[in-house]
């Protein structure tokens, strides 16, 4: 297809199927329910179309996003993936829990414009060889519909639509006394942990070489804690700093808003820190800027310190924890969810202009990779060579893939301090991909909150999660 | 580079007439790495996979692309195959261009391009695969039965007589289960209990069985060869070693109730033998009935420390004190024989079952027919105790009816209702017997005839039809029904009614998740192939008898326990055994230590390990997986973000050339 054709079926926004185009299909099955199934079809000589090609495979469980991703990449214009019926899993429960993973892998591909009669789903037991040959048809008459997969790249001369702005307060406004009070208690609580050997180091902020800014700071004696600063500055979230410090430090203190604890809350959840070798000093946040403007996720939050924190930092003093949990309060709509809503508003290929004009963007730098405190892997799959599973080009196949599977690791798990997005040198809305899907698991499947010991979505399952979308 | 050898299969005619092997053989030629390509008429005869054979030996090939059938029918021979050529098996790969190919599309363009892609994306996936070996895993030489009716009883006593030693779970007092209930069989009318209690008997003196009845499998966790069984005896407040029998404390005990071995149809004490033959011989207090407030049961209604039974057990059995016990035991196979009920689903309330009393169920009547029933054999009616004249037997209640009960056939109750009908008319001589049924099915050894000496000898009155309702009227059950030979409506005013009621797995099969095994939609345990593998499960070790699997009658219950057995002993008969090597292996060295990849897998077979440093401390925790264990479903292996797992027979890069190789369709065939 050539790319003026390409271009005009963007721009026309309608699909525009090319004369005796045939739909390239791969499907993914599982051994022991799907393959069976086909196997099944064959035995009984049900006709079906021939556009699927098949990927077989132990378990749905086996199969991962990534694979989709490629299969779209070398062409496929639609993707089947079919398994075992819930409660037939060979491997007990391996399809309940790819449930999951397709359930949210599916709303991606949607928020991201990708038209869901490309992308199906469905199980097909060894005994259903007529519902293997009416899947394949159907699939085959979807994909034929929606027309040959549009082209990884930006439109040119487009304009992406305007994302709604939300007027908000934000949290209590802090005079600059206020803020010099919280200042001095905070120098005051690091100065108190370090000099009684409560704490080896604390994690805090100190003023950098930018008016306003500040930047990450290790504090090791009580000397040293006159450096520790306070403000609208303190973006960075702290918890990405925690592995570090408890390298060659028995107990650290971490300086926290309540929108870092997410994080906090995962690296314990997931056996990167213990809670016992950290204090949380939980400060009363005036919100962040970035740039000038309060950012996105402080208009719904009160700035209040969360009652986990072992200590509490406010105008009035230190206070060994906080009894009243005034915390989150919604009183504005969150930014966020109003821009996702005006995204989802949009056709598909409106979106999938939009994010193509995002990812046009990337620059592979890393940086969101490098901000995120629930990025800690050694080696990343990004820099996975054998097999490469992300592209590394930097072109809108290899970044939509790094961007997707990015997503894909942090849904369930995402805290939402948008430490991403605003590490983002190319400013793409990843806090919009993020949040998007951590309402999509929160409301499918409930969240995990601030409970270290409670699994997340994406590696549980219940027998009756929902699955509409199944054929 | 690979050396791949492809062979195409003609499948005489049925590859062959849609998907064009010649283009197949050339388009395969160049793919990078096929080094031979070939085709034949039948490459799974003998001459052609002596072709296969000697061209691996002949150019040396190290990988092998079959295209052919379904690698569910012939991989194991080609496996095979490849290492009589001195090839690891794992080096073979099937291309399926037969069921997913010439079978379903008939256009030979389309068939034929979608077959070259087939064996292309096959030929890029084996040059990635890795010889693998077997997982070898030692077995521990015990079986676990669970269920001690007939079916646990064969198979225990099979395997504890080929000199293994076999643990008998049975959740009752007493060895026996629903066919120690049972009057007469058919088609011999052998007294069911004569010929079962001896092999109660010989259970409980084998040396190779050990006897736990009144527990029940709790958790059962491990593998193949290595299962850990958690089981939960129940107190019977009964020394057993001490008892007696003697029922001194029976006699003295105040607290009556219905007695579930009789059906309810006679009362039984709250300490009780289930029935005189029972195994083990001995008494069992009953929790829930006993009047003492010490004993710990969630229902049983106390008014009074009552110790009566303690006080007249001469040899002092009774134990108030006694608590639940768990027990574990370590066995390598596993075989579930939980057996049956009777569902009492709408369709015998319609007949009037629970409303009126002389509306009984199979397993009722057959209580009533016993020499050892509360009747002692005389059959009476539960109403009025009067001998009944005229009795309706009513066929498929709740069977074969997808819309009120079951829609499969219970099997049993075409011969048993004929053997009621039978023994009726030999108990009392002058009686009127009437069968409703839907068809005979009498499909086994002498059951055909037994059927036509109950119609033919006895008289029974077989009417085809159906019942619509069962009421009571003048003191007699008036039956409305149809027969649909002849059309017309038929009233007949009965003494009883009994209703062959459909069988169900014991509680709904509840027994499948504490094994982790599959069922039916019905509950009836799974087999893993309903005709080639009936008695094993998907779960390796894991095997089934009787009619915890589907309903069966005696025979077919004996013959499945014994094959269950056998299969059992076939395991345990390794010293090793051989698992599939296709497992999840972790790379530990890049392991960040998330654990989420433990948390999802379903056999525990991941565990976290100390990576220690020079000093041996402990530097840091990663994941490692059992190999012993693990079943290769790759869960963990997508679960890991980093891709540090991977999944030996499905590995990534395979996945990944396949899924290259997959692209659109390639020029040469879009026409």
């Amino acid at each position: 297809m050539s790319d003026a054709a390409t271009n005009a079926v963007q721009s026309s926004g309608a699909a525009a199927v090319p004369e005796g185009w045939q739909p390239h299909i791969v499907a993914l099955v599982c051994n022991w329910c799907s393959y069976a199934g086909a196997d099944m079809a064959g035995t009984t000589r049900l006709e079906y179309p021939a556009n699927v090609r098949m990927v077989r495979f132990p378990c749905t469980g086996r199969m991962s996003p990534l694979m989709i991703l490629r299969a779209f990449e070398q062409g496929a214009d639609g993707v089947l993936v079919s398994g075992c019926h819930p409660g037939d899993c060979h491997y007990v429960q391996g399809n309940l829990v790819a449930r999951r993973r397709f359930t949210i892998f599916r709303s991606l591909m949607d928020f991201l414009g990708v038209d869901l009669r490309r992308l199906h789903f469905a199980w097909v037991s060894a005994a259903e060889g007529h519902k293997w040959a009416k899947v394949a048809s159907q699939v085959t008459a979807a994909v034929s519909e929606v027309g040959p997969l549009p082209r990884f790249s930006a439109a040119e001369a487009w304009d992406s639509p305007q994302l709604p702005s939300v007027e908000g307060t934000g949290p209590e406004e802090l005079s600059a006394a206020d803020l010099e009070a919280i200042q001095t208690n905070l120098r005051s609580a690091a100065a108190e942990l370090l000099t009684t050997g409560r704490v080896e180091k604390v994690v805090g902020y100190r003023s950098g070489s930018m008016p306003g800014q500040m930047v990450p700071v290790m504090v090791t004696s009580a000397a040293d804690t006159t450096v520790l600063e306070w403000g609208d500055g303190c973006v960075n979230n702290l918890a990405a700093y925690a592995t570090t410090a408890l390298e060659d430090a028995a107990k650290v203190a971490l300086v926290v808003k309540t929108c870092d604890l997410g994080a906090v809350t995962g690296l314990i959840r997931e056996s990167q820190i213990e809670r016992d070798r950290l204090r949380l000093i939980g400060v009363q946040c005036p919100g962040v800027r970035h740039g000038g403007d309060l950012a996105d996720k402080c208009l719904s939050c009160s700035g209040a310190p969360h009652p986990i924190c072992d200590l509490v930092v406010t105008v009035d003093g230190v206070r060994e924890s906080c009894a009243d949990p005034d915390v989150g309060v919604a009183e504005t709509e969150d930014a966020r969810d109003v821009q996702i809503a005006h995204l989802e508003t949009l056709p598909p290929d409106e979106r999938w202009r939009f994010w193509q004009r995002q990812f046009d963007r990337c620059l592979r730098c890393y940086a969101c990779r490098a901000a995120c405190p629930l990025c800690y892997c050694s080696s990343c799959i990004s820099e996975k060579h054998r097999p490469q599973w992300v592209p590394t080009t930097i072109d809108n196949r290899g970044n939509g893939a790094w961007n997707v599977i990015r997503a894909i690791h942090l849904a369930g798990r995402c805290s939402g301090c948008d430490e991403c997005a605003r590490a983002c040198p190319a400013d793409i809305r990843l806090d919009l991909i993020n949040r998007k899907l951590a309402l999509e698991v929160e409301s499918l499947y409930g969240s995990a909150g601030l409970d270290p010991s409670e699994k997340t979505a994406l590696i549980d399952f219940r027998m009756e999660d929902a699955e509409e979308f199944i054929l | 580079m690979s050396k791949v050898g492809v062979f195409v299969c003609h499948c005489g005619e049925n590859i062959a007439r849609n998907v064009k092997i010649k283009d197949v053989v050339e388009f395969s030629m160049d793919v990078p790495g096929a080094a031979v390509t070939a085709d034949y008429p039948y490459l799974c005869s003998a001459p052609g996979q002596q072709m296969v054979i000697d061209a691996i030996r002949e150019h040396g090939l190290d990988r092998v692309v079959i295209a052919a059938c379904s690698p569910q029918l012939h991989e194991p021979t080609f496996r095979a195959a490849a290492v009589q050529a001195g090839l690891n098996p794992h080096l073979v790969e099937i291309a399926n261009i037969r069921e997913h190919c010439s079978w379903v599309h008939r256009d030979p363009e389309q068939a034929s391009a979608k077959a070259c892609q087939t064996v292309t994306a096959a030929v890029e996936r084996v040059k990635r695969s890795i010889p693998l070996d077997p997982v070898e895993v030692p077995v521990t030489k015990r079986a676990l039965v669970i269920g001690g009716g007939v079916a646990g009883i064969r198979t225990a006593l099979d395997i504890a007589n080929s000199g293994h030693p076999v643990v008998l779970v049975e959740r009752e007092p007493s060895l026996g289960g629903n066919m120690s209930r049972l009057s007469e069989t058919f088609p011999t009318l052998d007294c069911s209990q004569c010929i079962l209690t001896p092999l109660m008997v010989q259970v409980s003196r084998h040396p190779n069985i050990e006897l736990m009845t009144y527990s029940e499998v709790e958790e059962v966790s491990g593998y193949v060869g290595n299962f850990t069984v958690r089981i939960r005896r129940k107190p019977s407040y009964v020394d057993a070693e001490a008892c007696t029998a003697c029922g001194d404390c029976t006699e003295v005990c105040p607290s009556p109730g219905s007695n579930e071995f009789d059906m309810g149809l006679s009362s039984r004490k709250a300490i009780y033998i289930p029935f005189p033959q029972a195994v083990p011989s001995t008494y069992t207090l009953d929790a829930d009935r006993c009047l003492n407030a010490n004993l710990q049961s969630p229902t049983g209604f106390r008014v009074l420390a009552c110790v009566k039974c303690d006080e007249v057990c001469k040899p002092q059995a009774i134990n108030f004190d006694m608590q639940p016990e768990i027990v574990e035991r370590s066995v390598g196979a596993i075989v579930v024989a939980t057996g049956y009920e009777l569902q009492i689903g709408q369709q015998a309330k319609e007949c009037g079952y629970g409303d009126l009393p002389d509306v009984m169920d199979g397993l009722e009547f057959e209580r009533m027919l016993s020499a050892s029933g509360p009747t002692e054999g005389e059959v009476r009616r539960p109403s009025d105790g009067a001998e009944p004249k005229d009795v309706v037997f009513i066929q498929c209640v709740g069977s074969r009816n997808p819309k009120h009960g079951v829609p499969y056939c219970s099997r049993v109750c075409c011969m048993y209702t004929a053997k009621h009908a039978l023994l009726l008319r030999h108990k009392v001589p002058e009686s009127r017997a009437y069968i409703f049924y839907m068809d005979i099915r009498a499909g086994g050894k002498g059951y055909e005839e037994f059927v036509h000496r109950a119609m033919e000898e006895e008289r029974v009155m077989y009417i085809r039809g159906r019942v619509s309702q069962v009421f009571e009227e003048d003191g007699k059950l008036k039956v409305m029904g149809v027969d649909t030979i002849s059309g017309k409506q038929v009233e007949i005013d009965a003494d009883m009614v009994v209703l062959a009621t459909a069988m169900e797995p014991t509680d709904h099969g509840k027994i499948a998740r504490t094994l982790r095994i599959a069922t039916d939609t019905h509950g009836f345990l799974k087999e893993a192939h309903p005709k080639l593998r009936p008695v094993e499960t998907l779960t390796a070790g894991i095997f089934l008898a009787g009619a915890a699997q589907a309903p069966k009658d005696i025979p077919d219950t004996v013959s499945q326990a014994s094959a269950a057995a056998c299969k059992g002993l076939e395991l345990l008969s390794h010293e090793f055994l051989e698992r599939d090597p296709s497992t999840a292996s972790i790379n530990q060295g890049a392991c960040a230590g998330c654990f989420e990849c433990l948390q999802v897998c379903p056999y525990g077979a991941i565990e976290s390990q100390e990576v220690l440093d020079r000093d041996g401390n402990v530097q840091r925790m990663v994941a490692w997986s059992n190999p012993a264990m693990c079943e290769g479903c790759g869960l963990c292996a997508v679960t890991c973000r980093g891709g540090f797992i991977d999944v030996a027979g499905y590995n990534d890069e395979q996945v990944f050339a396949q899924l290259g190789a997959l692209g659109p369709v390639p020029e040469v065939f879009r026409r």
